[in-house]
């Protein structure tokens, strides 16, 4: 390794560091907040050391087979210790009102933005695996965070053997590729995969890693787990398992379908179209039917999901306008569901999560601009002009208009129409009157314990709150300055 | 001695990783599933332990210690939950953990 190679890699050595640093400290001196801050500088070294990289080191540079460092993965590393510092600030909030110990969480986290980190950087096999293990094991134990609530276990269990099941799929997979390839470095694979004709061994190693990055993404048939884990998760750790680790895998197959030319293969290309369909339809139709607000944005996020595929299977016509659309949709997607699972965070008491409908009754009477930043989250999911999420929709349906994806392309606006339904529902129990809650003495909760009464607010949640609005609406109006930021980082990789 | 071929190595593979899955879908008890999983990291393991040797490269023992490594850790965590799994229920049977319904 020469000095470049660490200069390069700059990034994952600060988060690592940063982690050990927190586990001493951590060790001898225990205080919540002196680690939340730790932490958080932590991850914006990590997030200044992204221009110096790329000023210092020409890019595209690789560091051995494994690590490729281009615009492209520091984009997407920007975007991910931007996710996962909007998450430790709005968890110390959240963790402030809750018994046990607080300060390993920020560990956790740190550890998780690591692996997605190396994800999004990997250019081989073991590189991949390893970025996916390291997020996935921090994510066992931050989901199970809350371990005297046993909703959180049941999540925790749910997640750790599924996703061990998905990894042992993707492991076989690999393994399979590998024994058709003879190698596991994704550039060398492009050349033999062309060289070759395309054999049942390698096809068959393709399907099995589709299982386990499908898993990973939460995409229809590989999605039972979502809703449970979304809803026994603690609200902050759910907002990452929804944006950045779904994120770093996405961007991981755009890598990898861009540069091992896997794309050659059409097959893969309708399964892509099924999955995409079905996770459109499955998780729009299956939001309707929901009555707790977490379990409606975990089969949102499936139905999301299923819109960023779209855009992705325009990739074979089109790659730069595909990865863009995918990019930006992520970006907007992600700046949306921080706000979305903010608000759950600041809402929710010491000893439960304010999930329910029921408890955003009556919210735009007792705390109206709390309830305007719902709004505008919600409709932003909902894809309503002037927000990020519409913006993002349309570069995905102008990518899939470049390839001809005529059918994708209607189901897609017809399941949009769908999903506009369940987000309105909630939007309109925010701003019915007070009064209107009937069923709150049938519920069990007193007018004290419903978290719309007003009570103290975390102020750094509240802050975090308003700026993430300001940030969808300026999406959704100016998109063309992160637009033209993505299409620079993305030039290398397509 | 006959070196085993790369077919045979596979399907030996494939089998106990069919096995692993089996065992995850059938059994109830959480060690047990547990224990499943197990079997099907390492048959992915000894895949890559085939393909190596076929390609008389390194790569596949690498990966191979990487599975063991990282299947160390998950087990950790994954007894852990157990542990607590085994506090709030007072049981090992996975179907009791289903608060969660919708």
């Amino acid at each position: 390794m020469t000095t470049t190679d660490l200069l390069a890699i700059t990034p994952l050595i600060i988060l690592s560091a940063a982690s050990v640093v927190l586990l001493l400290v951590t060790a001898f001196y225990r205080n919540h907040k002196v680690i939340a801050v730790l932490a958080l500088m932590g991850i914006a070294l990590a997030f200044a050391s992204l221009p110096m990289v790329s000023s210092e080191v020409s890019l595209p540079f690789t560091v051995t087979q494994l690590i490729i460092l281009d615009g492209y993965a520091l984009l997407y590393m920007g975007l991910l210790f931007a996710v996962s510092f909007v998450v430790i600030l709005i968890a110390h909030g959240y963790l402030e009102k809750r018994q046990g110990n607080h300060e390993e969480f920020y560990i956790l986290v740190l550890l998780a933005t690591l692996g997605c980190a190396v994800l999004v950087a990997s250019s081989h096999f073991a590189s991949l695996f390893l970025g996916l293990e390291i997020l996935s094991v921090s994510l066992y134990v931050l989901i199970a965070y809350l371990y005297t609530d046993e909703r959180s276990i049941e999540a925790g269990l749910k997640y750790l053997v599924l996703a061990a099941v998905s990894s042992a799929f993707l492991l076989f997979g690999m393994a399979l590729v590998y024994a058709e390839l003879g190698t596991m470095e994704f550039t060398q694979m492009a050349s033999h995969a062309n060289a070759g004709n395309h054999s049942m061994l390698l096809l068959a190693g393709m399907g099995l890693m589709v299982v386990g990055i499908g898993f990973k993404l939460a995409v229809v048939p590989f999605h039972l787990w979502t809703p449970d884990v979304y809803e026994g998760a603690p609200a902050p750790v759910t907002a990452f398992v929804a944006t950045a680790s779904k994120g770093a895998v996405v961007a991981l197959l755009m890598r990898y379908f861009a540069t091992a030319d896997s794309y050659a293969h059409s097959s893969l290309f309708q399964v892509f179209t099924v999955i995409a369909i079905a996770s459109m339809f499955a998780g729009n139709l299956m939001a309707l039917l929901q009555n707790n607000v977490k379990r409606i944005l975990a089969y949102s996020s499936i139905a999301h999901l299923g819109y960023v595929l779209v855009a992705f299977i325009a990739f074979r016509a089109d790659e730069m306008m595909a990865v863009t659309a995918v990019t930006f949709y992520l970006v907007a997607y992600s700046v949306t569901t921080l706000g979305a699972f903010g608000i759950i965070t600041v809402l929710s008491p010491g000893d439960r999560e304010a999930d329910a409908i029921d408890d955003y009754r009556g919210l735009a009477w007792h705390r109206p601009w709390l309830a305007g930043i719902f709004t505008a989250v919600l409709l932003s999911l909902a894809g309503i002009p002037l927000t990020a999420g519409f913006v993002g929709k349309f570069y995905v349906v102008a990518a899939g208009v470049g390839s001809a994806l005529w059918l994708l392309l209607v189901l897609l606006v017809v399941n949009s129409t769908i999903g506009l339904y369940y987000y309105l529902r909630i939007v309109v129990a925010m701003y019915r009157t007070p009064e209107d809650k009937a069923g709150e003495a049938a519920t069990g909760l007193t007018a004290a314990e419903s978290p719309t009464t007003p009570a103290s607010l975390p102020l750094i949640g509240g802050v975090v709150l308003a700026g993430l609005t300001l940030l969808i609406v300026w999406l959704g109006v100016y998109p063309a300055t992160l637009m033209r930021v993505i299409k620079v980082a993305v030039d290398t990789l397509v | 001695m006959a070196a085993v071929s790369m077919e045979h190595g596979l399907i030996l593979a494939g089998v106990l990783f069919a096995l692993g899955l089996i065992g995850v879908l059938v059994r109830r008890n959480i060690i047990f599933m547990l224990m499943s999983i197990e079997v099907m990291l390492n048959a992915s393991g000894l895949a890559f332990v085939v393909a190596g040797s076929n390609w008389g490269t390194a790569d596949g023992q690498v990966m191979f210690i990487f599975i063991l490594t990282m299947a160390a850790a998950e087990v950790a965590v994954g007894l852990a939950l157990v542990l607590q799994l085994y506090r709030r229920f007072k049981t090992l049977d996975v179907d009791a953990a289903s608060k969660m319904r919708g």
